[in-house]
């Protein structure tokens, strides 16, 4: 097993004003590349979805967060193309409110594991996910006060980007590696006061390699 | 982190469109940008989004006398490739 290599970054917090943003995402080369991509705004509209490179991503959640008037998602794409390319997020409509974007790249992923989501509660909001070895786990929360702090595990504050979507959204933060062996553990989120949400997904590592050192073998010419 | 310096113009009658202008590693020069953001688009966005939604109010009412607007909102770890200017005084702009 390995754990997956982190790569780069983009946050970003602007008012697309028109039915799509796009802005450059430098995914890093190397094998077994992954790019993930976090999403909080108004739900005024909808997400009809994310390109990369021209490449339609794949969306893992897409959540109506109505107490909050926020609609929160996450595309990602494995083996996306490498280098500079154009990360495209499409709407059904003008958007007129800001948006939290944050997007990371991996390289040695196995994609993307396991996924939990939930509403908003009471600070802190303590949730379970369960993971696989050598895995990370990332997590984004919302509230209408100020994110405190990102634990993952609880006890072990992460950073993350403070964005405004006319509400307030941490985003990008990220664990260490989860170690060698597979578990489940607390990821806790923490706001000033009041209610707020906790997303989190597994981003994988590689499955062990096929064993070869035993068994009979043909070499075939 | 480096923080792209966004220029925004109007698209259209009824869009924004952006593009990017420059980087910078100051905050005092990412702070300046968005104060004035803030205080001039942001104070128009604020009291007008719902207007734009509904198509009561158009964007282009405000790039009337603005040709356009810088945000300093996005941060990345890798500019590599990217050709941008390395905005170190406002007066780049």
């Amino acid at each position: 097993m390995g754990v997956a290599i982190k790569g780069n970054v983009v946050n970003a917090n602007p008012t697309p004003g028109n039915s799509f943003y796009q802005f450059t995402h430098n995914q890093n080369t190397g094998a077994d590349g992954l790019i993930v991509i976090q999403l909080t705004m108004s739900n005024a509209r909808t997400y009809t979805g994310c390109t990369y490179g021209g490449v339609s991503m794949t969306q893992l959640y897409t959540i109506n967060r109505s107490g909050l008037a926020q609609r929160m998602a996450f595309f990602y794409l494995e083996n996306p193309p490498t280098g500079n390319n154009t990360l495209r997020i499409n709407f059904n409509g003008s958007q007129w409110n800001p948006i939290s974007i944050h997007s990371r790249s991996f390289t040695g992923s196995g994609g993307i594991g396991n996924n939990a989501n939930t509403g908003g509660s009471a600070t802190p909001n303590t949730q379970p996910i369960n993971f696989s070895a050598d895995s990370f786990v990332m997590a984004t929360a919302c509230s209408i006060n100020a994110i405190s702090t990102i634990q993952i595990p609880q006890g072990s504050n992460r950073t993350f980007a403070s964005h405004n979507t006319n509400r307030q959204v941490g985003t990008g933060a990220i664990s260490v590696g989860t170690g060698a062996v597979a578990g489940s553990y607390d990821v806790r989120t923490t706001a000033t006061f009041g209610n707020l949400t906790n997303d989190r997904v597994e981003i994988l590592g590689l499955s062990a390699p096929v064993d070869d050192t035993g068994g009979d073998f043909f070499l075939l010419m | 982190m480096y923080t792209i310096i966004s220029k925004i113009e109007l698209e259209g009658t009824d869009n924004l469109s952006y593009s990017d202008y420059g980087t910078t590693t100051d905050p005092e020069i990412v702070n300046q940008i968005n104060e004035d953001f803030d205080s001039t688009f942001g104070v128009f966005l604020g009291e007008n989004r719902t207007k734009i939604e509904l198509g009561i109010v158009s964007v282009s009412t405000f790039f009337e006398s603005t040709p356009f607007v810088y945000e300093a909102r996005t941060e990345v770890d890798n500019i590599d490739g990217l050709n941008l200017i390395n905005v170190t005084e406002l007066n780049q702009l």
